[in-house]
């Protein structure tokens, strides 16, 4: 299996003022295509340093970071902005819609910053992508009419519609309940499936973990390790309908 | 296309965020709509003003261009009205050679020889006007040979009717007199005075005036005239100019009443402005300022401190009227006050206090005592001091500080059109060039000659005036040789000072028999029947000159133009625009578009600075989304755009709106007309009303500025927009 995101002894130090806060201590993980894979660790941990150097969004202090084959010190700014904007796709914790656009416009804006696909191509895809996570009847309404599981999901097909080799997903259900969360949860496996999308997620939430074919665990800082999960990537026994 | 469909979401995105916050759209917006609807509203104002206003000055009498002698210590202004002193202007000897010059200038359409200069003026009292009725009336009678019997009877009523009127006036002036023994004492009274009125009101007086008709008014006009103090020193701007030319070249001006002076003759022309309002009867002037301050303003006497003043004035000056009013007027005057009034009728009642009660008038019955006044009372009365025909008399200090006296006949009077109330520009009367060069101080040929012969027989020598002492009192060995013979026009521009000094008080006064009556009646009738040779008006000795263009727009060129061609013909000009002949005036227009451009600034930097403080609270608040943006692979520059393209889309929606609105101003006022409210008002708008053309550059203008305006205030919040990082998507607000 190939590597798609590749940490070489990533050490990350904050300064606050004049105290330089070390996040991350030195690790070293792979990650390979087709991944569903969970970061997990208390808060603190490192957990969202972790996933901003893999998301391109910040670099290393020292150490390597290869997303797709690139080694993300060696890039721009701009360079780094296009690489999360072909080969990333982002789901927040928050979700992160864009409030003034409907949920079609929120899903096409990736495609529209790629500036190569053209209307009727885009229009297809965010339909099709809608369709899958159930929103497709929503998609003139904008985010403040939607449910938070429902503004998840819209952020999962924004993440999605440029067809993306990783998509990181930063505590994506600490805002849902657990049902919602589940549900969720849930779409992002089936994508992953059908699509071979590979998926990093973080959480500290033991259920949210169980979803994973494996989880990288976290602490102060340091890789503690991989662990296959059993049953790896089967969802639990579901419960309830799509939030 | 695709970079199309970018623009197209950050202009979306940037319409969303105006929706999403309305209240700032709506302040910023204000401001900015504000700002556009001023740029063009009041350049479109000013631009009109400026326009109406060119045309008003330069169609009336600055011309295009005005030159005039570049030795000159003095600027030129033709209608500096500010100041009371003109300028000292070098004079042009020879204005035909003048114009020969101007017209070698490409787009010289024409040139108008002037002189402007002010003088006093008797406006002639009351007594004044009626002495010189009956005078004329006698003077008829003394051509009496040629009259048929009708004519004669006809005649000696006339002069009947006016001796009583002049002997209604000594009785005004016998109650003038005891009421002020009433108040002073005695040793004030003028003892010569009361013996005046007292010899004039006896009957005896008017027993032997018939005798000697004309030596008994030449006693009433020395000695009781002056006691009438009614008479007004005017003091009156004239220009001196070839009023041929003067009218072919200035289209504005129109002859109101009379005739223009025919060619060759020495003549006035009053500005109708001057003419109402300074030689009109007082009383019927402020009816008329009441009414047109009613009519145009929608003043009211009641609430207007101006309008109640001029019905006081006009119920305490009464005596104006009463002293034209011989007994038989008095007593149709009283009979008709008393009916208008619903009065019984009385025929001993006091006219002084019916006409004080009939001026006494208020909001609900002005209308009906004006028009009364004009249909009853005015036909009797002599509305105007001077009359058309009438020969007035101009004093005016020379250059050098003589007193000169010039006779000319008013012939008319005219207005410049669109400045009918404008005192500063229809504050200019026209008279012929001629007198204007005699007042002025310049010789004619004719009084040349004149003064040649003269001194021929008394065997005079020609003195400068410089060189009058000693010449006089022999002081000095070092002699200076005689100035030549003045009968030549002068030809040296510094020359004149020597023969203004020759100059003798008026024609009128150094003629030797002044006393005889004859001669008094000759001066009279040789003053309107003298004519002078077209070449003596050209030839003569100008102060400057009005240049006419073909083409306005080469006003700037053509002045340097006409300069250069002065040297060339030994002529040292100076060529100054209409702007700055017109003084203070013409500078208004600069000072009105100063304080708009100040205001425009003013406003447009407060724009900025609030569309640039909302555009940073928006950023700040849009953070995450920044963040959100750039995370998902949002270049900075896209972020600029979506910050640039929200304020201009601000600026472009609210400036438009601005605009139009200003536009649909400017066209609802073009099409009612702002009304001109005072004289000043009427001098810009060039007419009652002020009707402004859309300025279509203005409307260019309000938006490049708004695009401006939005594009640099967006700089400091994009700047702040693009430092946001996509980490900053990720941090949770709590």
């Amino acid at each position: 299996m190939k590597a798609i995101v590749s940490v070489k002894d990533a050490v990350k130090n904050y300064t606050l003022g004049k105290v330089v806060v070390p996040a991350l201590r030195g690790v070293t993980l792979d990650v390979n295509q087709g991944d569903f894979i969970s970061i997990a660790g208390p808060s603190g941990s490192g957990k969202t340093t972790l996933l901003n150097l893999i998301g391109c969004v910040d670099t290393p202090t020292s150490g390597t970071v290869e997303v797709a084959g690139k080694n993300t010190s060696q890039l721009s700014e701009r360079g780094l902005t296009d690489l999360r904007l072909h080969t990333i796709g982002f789901i927040f914790q928050s979700f992160n819609l864009v409030s003034v656009l409907t949920v079609f416009q929120n899903v096409e804006l990736p495609l529209l910053l790629q500036k190569s696909i053209g209307a009727q191509e885009r229009r297809t895809r965010v339909l099709a992508l809608l369709e899958k996570v159930g929103l497709r009847d929503h998609a003139q309404h904008r985010p403040s009419e939607l449910s938070g599981g429902q503004r998840q999901r819209v952020a999962i097909a924004r993440a999605l519609v440029t067809r993306p080799q990783l998509v990181l997903a930063d505590e994506p259900t600490a805002n849902l309940d657990s049902v919602t969360g589940q549900n969720i949860l849930d779409l992002m496996r089936e994508l992953n499936r059908t699509e071979g999308t590979t998926f990093i997620f973080s959480t500290h939430d033991q259920k949210v973990m169980s979803y994973a074919n494996a989880v990288l665990k976290l602490e102060d800082g340091k890789f503690l390790g991989r662990e296959s999960v059993q049953n790896g990537g089967a969802a639990p026994a579901r419960t309830g309908a799509p939030a | 296309m695709s970079s199309l469909d970018t623009m197209r979401v950050s202009a979306q995105i940037a319409f969303r965020n105006l929706g999403a916050h309305r209240l700032k759209t709506f302040i910023v917006g204000g401001i900015i709509f504000f700002g556009a609807f001023l740029v063009v509203l009041g350049n479109s104002l000013v631009d009109s003003i400026d326009n109406s206003m060119s045309r008003s000055v330069i169609g009336s009498v600055a011309g295009n261009i005005q030159v005039y002698n570049a030795t000159s210590k003095d600027k030129l202004a033709v209608m500096g009205g500010m100041t009371m002193g003109d300028p000292d202007l070098a004079q042009i000897d020879d204005f035909a050679k003048l114009r020969a010059s101007l017209l070698k200038v490409p787009h010289v359409k024409s040139v108008v020889p002037m002189g402007i200069s002010g003088a006093l003026v008797t406006s002639g009292n009351t007594i004044d006007v009626a002495l010189e009725r009956l005078r004329g009336l006698e003077n008829k009678m003394l051509e009496r040979d040629h009259k048929s019997p009708e004519e004669l009877q006809k005649l000696r009523a006339q002069i009947a009717a006016q001796k009583d009127h002049v002997r209604q006036i000594i009785v005004v002036l016998q109650g003038d007199m005891k009421n002020m023994k009433n108040i002073v004492e005695d040793a004030a009274v003028n003892k010569e005075d009361v013996e005046v009125i007292q010899k004039s009101a006896s009957d005896a007086f008017w027993a032997d005036f018939d005798k000697d008709p004309l030596n008994s008014l030449e006693y009433l006009e020395n000695h009781l005239a002056p006691l009438a103090v009614d008479a007004d020193l005017l003091f009156i701007r004239y220009v001196g100019t070839d009023l041929g030319s003067f009218s072919k070249s200035f289209d504005r001006m129109k002859i109101v009443d009379g005739t223009t002076v025919p060619p060759g003759k020495r003549g006035f022309l009053f500005s109708k402005f001057i003419y109402e309002d300074q030689l009109k009867l007082k009383a019927a002037r402020r009816l008329d300022k009441i009414k047109e301050a009613k009519e145009m303003r929608g003043e009211t006497i009641a609430k207007s401190e101006e309008l109640t003043r001029f019905v006081r004035e006009n119920t305490q000056q009464v005596r104006e009227v009463l002293l034209q009013l011989d007994a038989l007027k008095t007593a149709t005057f009283r009979a008709k006050l008393q009916k208008e009034l619903a009065l019984p009728p009385d025929a001993k009642a006091d006219l002084g206090v019916l006409l004080a009660t009939f001026f006494a008038t208020d909001d609900a019955n002005f209308q009906q005592r004006y028009d009364f006044f004009y249909r009853e009372l005015a036909p009797d009365l002599e509305l105007y001091r001077v009359r058309i025909g009438d020969v007035l008399t101009i004093k005016a200090f020379t250059k050098s500080g003589y007193v000169q006296s010039v006779n000319v006949p008013v012939y008319g009077t005219f207005q410049f059109e669109g400045l009918e109330k404008s005192a500063l520009a229809g504050g200019l009367n026209l008279m012929d060039l001629v007198s204007f060069r005699e007042l002025y101080g310049f010789m004619s040929d004719e009084k040349l000659a004149e003064i040649k012969a003269l001194r021929a027989s008394a065997h005079t020598k020609e003195v400068s005036r410089e060189n009058a002492e000693a010449e006089l009192f022999g002081a000095g060995a070092e002699e200076p040789a005689p100035t030549p013979e003045p009968a030549a026009p002068v030809k040296s521009a510094k020359a004149p000072r020597h023969i203004v000094a020759d100059a003798t008080p008026g024609v009128n006064a150094e003629m030797p028999d002044i006393s005889s009556p004859l001669a008094a009646k000759l001066r009279r009738d040789e003053a309107k029947s003298r004519v002078f040779p077209p070449d003596e008006v050209e030839r003569g000795v100008v102060l400057n000159a009005a240049v006419l263009l073909d083409d306005p727009t080469q006003m700037k060129a053509t002045m340097s133009a006409i300069e250069n061609q002065g040297k060339a013909d030994g002529l040292e000009l100076k060529a100054i625009s209409w702007q700055e002949s017109a003084g203070l005036i013409g500078n208004f227009i600069n000072l009105a578009r100063g304080v708009l451009m100040v205001a425009i600034i003013i406003i447009f930097t407060v724009a900025l600075v609030i569309i640039n403080n909302a555009l940073v609270m928006a950023t700040l608040e849009r953070v995450r989304e920044i963040g959100t943006l750039r995370a998902i692979g949002a270049q900075k520059r896209f972020i600029l755009s979506m910050l640039v393209v929200e304020a201009v889309v601000i600026g472009l929606l609210f400036g438009g709106l601005g605009a139009a609105a200003g536009a649909v101003l400017v066209k609802v006022i073009a099409a009612v007309g702002i009304p001109a409210k005072s004289d000043v008002q009427f001098f810009f708008f060039s007419g009652p009303r002020l009707r402004p053309d859309l300025n279509l550059i203005a409307v260019v203008a309000a938006f490049i500025i708004v695009i401006v305006v939005a594009t640099i205030s967006s700089f400091y919040p994009a700047w702040l927009a693009m430092r946001v990082t996509p980490r900053q998507a990720m941090q949770e607000e709590e």
